[in-house]
């Protein structure tokens, strides 16, 4: 017996099984960064002092990497709507844009841990830079998870275009959902992090 | 929620990050900042705009496609 | 996400099994691998999770059993010489247990019977199972996700048997893992978190599939207010550890990175460890860990009681021929208690010096949450009333489970006050009042399941004179082990003591009772032997049992063969009519009407 509403919505809740998976996947993550927003305000609370992130961090890195994540979003789901319109060439173009969005992405990061590292600067550092490196790399790993389920979708994964196009516009939409909860994510960390 | 509702939400709260980077901006201008500050400010400014017209021009592109 | 493509095997109810993505045309039995080990059938799923949780059931007892002898005669050597010379003398010189490998097996007991046994048991087991079975499901909503739930529960097992074996033993700062203690403890805590990470991973996959499945794929006809009540317990789970994992996750990378990035998340400034300033850049906070630990434990506490009350509902309808008394009643009760077990946690923290207005904040919520256990555990007493009940081994196991988590319950009140939980915090009464909810309580429903299902999946009948064996060696001597322990607790014994309380002079009075509850363990140990024989005999032995063996109305019996079809369940889609317990309907031909009957002309 084939499994119901794989592709198709369910009339009475009007979901299909992968969009309400993705998003009580992502109430957890939730959850997870919640609990790590609360230990920095708890950390920060307690601290005698507490650095202003603007003079310890790269202000300028950070907010190219905002807009970075902005656009990829926008390419993402910019892929989401070719499909819908049924044009596979755009959706291969701007599901590729968004891949290389969050290399860019990655790069820039890359830069700015390692002159943090050329100047002995460690999360055994401080307080500050222990959480500083504890959440932007835990970011960093949802940003490597979601290149690996967008270049499946772009590459190998997209053969299920031809067998049933309604179920690949499915996990394009799911893909999308979950990057622009990555992205969102950053939107909440820059801020905190680098300007209060 | 599908991918159009949470979009419309994501670059909402890009708008709102772009003012307070703005207003931010500008309370250090009068602070005594440099003419930098200022700069940021109506990059800030300019960016919320953008994003908005781009929001409304998203909306209308894809009309046909439920918010569920 | 990945679902099943299932293309080219058409629209056949049977066998088709799915091979490995791009392989779908082979319509022929399917291999080894597939069908016993990687498959992605939620039985299978259910069997391989039921069976690894009760040898880590059995291992963790064992553990328990050890630590024992060390309570009731400290510094004595352990009569089994080759055990102790099996375990060297690194744990035992000379047969006696270093207090060293005490803690080890103190933190590994409780780190194994929660998340390696009885959340498994309840969850990944039962609820794999029967859940879909009782919703008319053909499968979980993402069986591969399913599959490699299991798979990565079995690897958080492993890691965890592994860290007995890296430099300085297993973790030892106890299964709540306190910082700053446990930052600074040896590997083994590396190895502990690392371990605790993909059982949380599991359980994360576990609970997004359990909740797509419920709301997705109930059968036509099968509304919320239709579903069996065991099904609304899992559902409630679900969510729970859905949402109070992730923290405990993010608190497990904080003390991962304190323990090797050198960070100070969890060590304050000015530690000073042996004699010796800690080279560290302090400024943490060990209370955070406190924190983010209990948001998980304390919503983790349902997680344990509410699938074995949700089989505990289903025995008791099904063995007392009645309908569930306030079956609504029930339900709301449980989703309301879902939502209080969040915030609730503070409660362990009470002498954590955090103030009177958020200990009164905490005190409050913890008697509001009792409410609705209360509203529960009274409905399912009241079922019993007027009904003609058949004491089979199920309904004994069932039917113990009331008074014994009744005790667990009401001795939780005074802890959750924090006027006398100054007295008996960390003291042998926390011992036995959670172990009463978990041992005496989850645990003799979850053998009401096993009893109650066992016919379902094998199609055999567990024997009833060796399962009332078990029932009765069981309760008494679970009551044995840890009916003494709230005496000393409440003479002021501490918790965790390696001597057992033997150097204070508090508990001379009471230090007689540490030989009665390690006889008592021992005994409880020999009475699960029956269990053990029975368990394995039934599978070729057992009588054979009937599609609908006891008479039920929900559709895991009314429906489905014993077992049911492999891949599928069903042969035909059924079809709700009615709710899910009426039983001794007036003017029904038998005293049962299945929910997927019609209603009789």
């Amino acid at each position: 017996m084939e499994i119901p509403y794989t592709a198709t919505a369910r009339p009475d809740t009007g979901l299909y099984n992968g969009k309400l998976g993705i998003w009580l996947f992502l109430a957890s993550e939730v959850m997870l960064f919640g609990a790590l927003f609360s230990s920095y305000i708890l950390l920060r609370v307690g601290a005698p002092v507490w650095p202003h992130g603007s003079e310890l961090l790269n202000v300028p890195l950070a907010t190219i990497n905002t807009v970075v994540l902005i656009s990829s979003s926008v390419t993402m789901v910019m892929s989401w709507a070719s499909l819908m319109m049924k044009d596979f060439s755009k959706y291969r173009m701007y599901m590729g844009f968004t891949i290389l969005l969050s290399f860019v992405f990655l790069v820039i990061k890359y830069f700015e841990y390692t002159s943090k590292f050329s100047h002995d600067i460690f999360p055994s550092t401080s307080t500050f830079y222990a959480i500083y490196f504890t959440m932007t790399g835990l970011h960093g790993l949802h940003v490597i998870g979601g290149i690996v389920v967008n270049a499946y979708l772009w590459g190998p994964g997209n053969k299920m275009w031809k067998s049933d196009p309604q179920r690949f516009t499915n996990r394009v939409e799911i893909a999308g959902l979950y990057w622009h909860f990555v992205d969102l994510v950053w939107i909440f960390l820059f801020p905190v992090l680098y300007l209060l | 929620m599908s991918l159009k509702a949470f979009h419309i939400l994501f670059i909402a709260l890009s708008v709102l990050l772009s003012i307070v980077l703005s207003a931010l901006a500008l309370y250090q201008f009068t602070l005594g900042g440099s003419g930098l500050n200022l700069v940021w400010a109506v990059t800030g400014i300019g960016s919320a705009i953008g994003l908005i017209v781009y929001g409304v021009r998203f909306l209308r592109k894809l009309r046909d496609v439920s918010f569920l | 996400m990945s679902e099943r493509t299932k293309k080219g095997s058409g629209g056949e109810g049977t066998g088709a099994e799915s091979a490995p993505v791009h392989h779908d045309d082979h319509h022929h039995e399917a291999s080894f691998w597939r069908t016993y080990v990687f498959s992605t059938d939620h039985k299978v799923i259910g069997i391989q999770y039921g069976v690894t949780a009760l040898l880590f059931l059995l291992f963790g007892f064992t553990l328990m059993m050890l630590m024992r002898w060390q309570l009731a005669y400290p510094g004595q050597a352990f009569p089994l010489q080759w055990l102790a010379d099996l375990l060297g003398p690194d744990r035992m010189p000379d047969g006696i247990m270093l207090p060293e490998f005490y803690n080890q097996l103190g933190a590994m007991h409780g780190t194994i019977m929660v998340f390696l046994g009885v959340v498994p048991l309840a969850v990944g087991a039962f609820g794999n199972y029967v859940m879909p079975l009782q919703i008319g499901a053909p499968d979980m909503a993402f069986p591969k996700l399913n599959m490699a739930s299991y798979w990565v529960y079995f690897a958080g097992g492993v890691t965890m048997l592994v860290s007995f074996f890296v430099p300085g033993g297993a973790a030892n700062s106890g299964w709540t893992s306190y910082a700053p203690l446990s930052v600074i403890a040896t590997t083994g805590q590396t190895v502990w978190l690392l371990g605790m990470v993909l059982l949380i991973t599991s359980s994360l996959l576990g609970s997004v599939n359990f909740i797509v499945t419920i709301i997705q794929l109930r059968a036509e006809g099968l509304t919320f207010m239709r579903l069996p009540f065991f099904v609304w317990a899992q559902f409630v789970t679900s969510f729970l550890l859905l949402l109070a994992f992730p923290p405990l996750e993010a608190a497990g990378v904080l003390q991962l990175m304190d323990r090797l990035a050198g960070t100070s998340f969890f060590l304050p400034s000015g530690l000073v460890v042996s004699g010796v300033p800690l080279d560290v850049a302090g400024g943490g906070s060990p209370l955070l860990w406190q924190h983010l630990f209990w948001f998980l434990a304390h919503p983790e506490v349902y997680v344990l009681i509410l699938p074995a009350m949700g089989i505990v509902a289903e025995v008791i309808a099904n063995n007392t021929r009645k309908p569930l008394w306030g079956y609504k009643s029930i339900v709301y009760a449980t989703v309301f208690l879902g939502f209080m077990s969040f915030i609730v946690w503070a409660h362990h923290m009470f002498l954590t010096g955090m103030g009177t207005t958020i200990s009164t904040f905490f005190q409050t919520t913890t008697m509001i949450i009792s409410v609705p256990s209360i509203v529960i555990l009274t409905a399912l007493l009241l079922s019993l009333w007027g009904g003609s009940i058949r004491f089979n081994t199920p309904m004994l196991f069932a039917l113990s489970f009331l008074p014994m988590f009744g005790i667990g319950g009401l001795t939780g009140l005074p802890l959750g006050l924090a006027p006398p939980d100054i007295h008996l915090h960390d003291t042998y009464y926390v011992i036995g009042h959670f172990h009463y909810v978990v041992a005496p309580g989850t645990l003799m429903a979850l053998f009401a399941g096993v009893y109650y299902w066992y016919p379902k999946v094998t199609g055999r009948t567990m024997n009833e004179s060796l399962g009332k064996i078990h029932f009765w060696g069981s309760f008494i001597f679970l009551n044995g082990v840890f009916m003494p322990m709230f005496i000393q607790g409440l003479a002021g014994v501490s918790r965790r003591l390696y001597d057992g309380g033997q150097i204070y002079a508090h508990a001379q009075e009471v230090l007689y009772l540490n030989e009665v509850m390690s006889v008592s363990s021992w005994l409880l140990g020999l009475a699960q032997i029956p269990f053990i024989i029975n368990f394995f005999m039934s599978v070729r032995k057992g009588k054979k049992a009937e599609a609908n063996h006891w008479q039920a109305t929900t559709l895991d019996w009314s429906a489905t063969t014993s077992p049911p079809l492999a891949h599928g369940n069903f042969e035909t889609v059924p079809h709700v009519h009615r709710g899910p317990y009426e039983y001794s309907v007036p003017g029904a031909k038998r005293d049962f009407l299945p929910q997927d009957q019609r209603a009789e002309a």
